[in-house]
C-alpha cells in the first residue's frame, strides 16, 4: 500500500471515531511512527487568561498529565516559544525551530527544559483557523522526532483531520442532551485529581480508602468516556462539572 | 444574492462580465501573486473559462462582492490540466462530481482578520444549494489546509485527493469535499440564514444601489 493510501486510510478512521480520546488515540497511532508521542489541540487562550480557564480551550489532549498541571500551574502559555512561534506563522514547524528563532528569555527557556524533564525534546505545532477566525494550535512532541518532509506533511494533514472530528464531536455533544451524571464523590476526587493528586493522597484527603478513591475515579473516566484521568480532568472542566 | 450564470450568460451582461475578471485579476494577480496569469488590462481570463463554465457571482448593495467558478469534471479541468502534482492515483470525475475554483471575497467584504466573512459563507451555501439542486454532490477544491478543518466544522465529508504543496509563499492541497442535505443545513445554521441563496435570473445593472 502506497504511503498516501495509508494516510487515506487512518483519515477515514479518524472520521469514524466517536469520542475526542478515540480520536487522540488513533491519531497518536499514526504519528508514534515518528517518535510523536504526546498531543495536545486546543484554543490558544489570550494572554492573561486565568488559569482555571485554561482547560477550556483544550479540543485533543494525550500530554503528560503532570507536564499538562505544570504547564497550567506555571501559566508556561504565556511564555512558551512554540505558542509565540505559531501565532506569527501559517505554516507547520519544528519546536527546535521556535526555539531557535527567537530571543530567548529566562521564562521560555525554563518552559522548554522543563518539557524536555517530560521526554518532550522536539515536536512539531501548527496553527489552523476556524471558521469564525479562532486559531486552533496542535503541538505534537516526542523524544525523538525524525520526520522527512514528505511525512511531516502527512502528519499535519492527518493531524488537521483529527482537529476537525474533535471539533464536530464537540458541537455535536453541544446539541444533543448528553448529561452526564457525576456523583459528588466522583466529583471531588476529579476536583483533587486535578490538582495532582494520587489516589493514595486523595484518599487521605476524603477520609475514604485507597481503592475506594480508586474506583470513583474510574467511574468517573467511564462516564466522561475518557481514555485517562488526564482527558477525564479535562474533560470534566470542560463540562463545567469541576473548576 | 447570489447567481449562477453560465459565461454565455455572464457575456450577455457586459457590466458583470468585466467585474468578475476585474476582480479575479485583482485578488489572484495582484493579492496573491499568481503572475502568470498577469494580463495588462488588468482582467484575468483563462481556457477554463469555457461554454460549460458556471459563474456563481454574490451581489452585495449592487456591487460584486463574492465570485467562484464551478467547472464540469467530465473535461480538462484545472487539477487534471494545471495542478496535476496535486493528486495521486486517478481524480474523481464525473457528472456528480465539479471542481470550484477561483473563490474569491472583494476586499470590502471580509468582515474580519481571519475568519469567513457572511459573503464568503454564502459562496458555500450557494454551491451546495446549486449542487443538491442538479445532481452534484461533490465538488473538488484546491485550497490551502486550514479549509479542512472549516469544510469539517462545516459537515462536509472531506478526502484528500493527494499531499499538500508549497506554491510560492502558499500551501494548497486538493481535497474532495461530499455534502448532503445535511450539509446544507449546518452551513444555514451557522450563517444564522435559512432562506435559500441562489436566485434566479440575473441581478440588477451594477453599481445601481437597490433600496431593501
Amino acid at each position: 500500500m502506497s504511503m498516501f493510501d495509508r494516510t487515506l486510510e487512518y483519515i477515514d478512521q479518524l472520521q469514524h471515531a466517536n469520542t475526542a480520546a478515540a480520536v487522540c488515540e488513533r491519531l497518536l497511532g499514526v504519528t508514534s511512527n515518528f517518535g510523536l508521542t504526546a498531543l495536545m489541540a486546543g484554543t490558544v487562550p489570550q494572554p492573561g487568561t486565568p488559569r482555571g480557564q485554561q482547560k477550556d480551550h483544550v479540543l485533543l489532549c494525550d500530554w503528560p498529565g503532570e507536564w499538562l498541571e505544570r504547564y497550567v500551574a506555571r501559566n508556561y502559555v504565556d511564555h512558551d516559544p512554540v505558542v509565540s512561534h505559531m501565532k506569527q506563522l501559517q505554516a507547520p514547524f519544528q519546536w527546535r525551530e521556535a526555539s531557535q528563532a527567537i530571543v530567548i528569555d529566562k521564562s521560555s527557556d525554563e518552559v522548554m527544559g522543563d518539557a524536555r524533564e517530560f521526554k518532550l525534546r522536539d515536536g512539531l505545532a501548527f496553527p489552523l483557523v476556524t471558521l469564525d477566525g479562532q486559531i486552533v494550535m496542535v503541538s505534537l512532541g516526542g523524544e525523538s522526532v525524525e520526520l522527512s518532509e514528505a511525512e511531516f506533511g502527512m502528519v499535519s494533514l492527518v493531524s488537521t483531520y483529527a482537529v476537525g472530528r474533535a471539533m464536530q464531536l464537540h458541537t455535536m455533544a453541544g446539541k444533543v442532551i448528553d448529561h452526564i451524571e457525576l456523583t459528588p464523590r466522583e466529583r471531588e476526587c476529579l476536583q483533587w485529581a486535578a490538582v495532582g493528586k494520587s489516589e493514595w493522597e486523595i484518599s487521605q484527603i476524603l477520609g475514604i480508602s485507597e481503592h475506594t478513591s480508586e474506583k470513583h475515579l474510574l467511574n468517573a473516566k467511564s462516564k466522561l468516556g475518557a481514555a485517562n484521568r488526564v482527558q477525564a480532568v479535562a474533560e470534566a472542566i470542560r463540562r463545567g462539572y469541576i473548576s | 444574492m447570489l447567481f449562477s450564470l453560465t459565461t454565455q450568460e455572464l457575456m450577455e451582461r457586459p457590466d458583470l462580465w468585466e467585474a468578475v475578471h476585474r476582480l479575479r485579476h485583482r485578488i489572484f494577480v495582484e493579492e496573491m501573486g499568481w503572475t502568470d496569469l498577469d494580463r495588462p488590462d488588468g482582467l484575468e481570463i483563462d481556457q477554463f473559462d469555457h461554454e460549460e463554465a458556471e459563474h456563481h457571482l454574490v451581489i452585495r448593495n449592487g456591487e460584486l462582492a463574492g465570485y467562484q467558478r464551478m467547472l464540469p469534471t467530465t473535461r480538462a479541468h484545472l487539477l487534471t490540466d494545471v495542478l496535476s502534482d496535486l493528486y495521486e492515483g486517478t481524480p474523481p470525475s464525473g457528472p456528480n462530481v465539479w471542481e470550484l475554483t477561483r473563490y474569491a471575497v472583494a476586499p470590502g467584504f471580509r468582515d474580519g482578520k481571519r475568519g469567513v466573512s457572511t459573503v464568503g459563507t454564502e459562496l458555500i451555501a450557494g454551491f451546495v444549494e446549486w449542487g443538491l439542486k442538479r445532481g452534484v454532490n461533490q465538488v473538488i477544491i484546491e485550497f490551502e489546509p486550514m479549509w479542512v478543518l472549516r469544510a469539517l466544522q462545516l459537515h462536509f465529508l472531506a478526502t484528500p485527493l493527494g499531499y499538500q504543496r508549497t506554491y510560492g509563499n502558499q500551501q494548497v492541497v486538493a481535497t474532495l469535499l461530499t455534502f448532503t442535505e445535511h450539509t446544507l443545513n449546518v452551513v444555514r445554521q451557522r450563517r444564522n440564514h435559512f432562506l435559500p441563496v441562489l436566485n434566479r435570473g440575473y441581478p440588477g445593472q451594477l453599481g445601481l444601489r437597490q433600496a431593501s
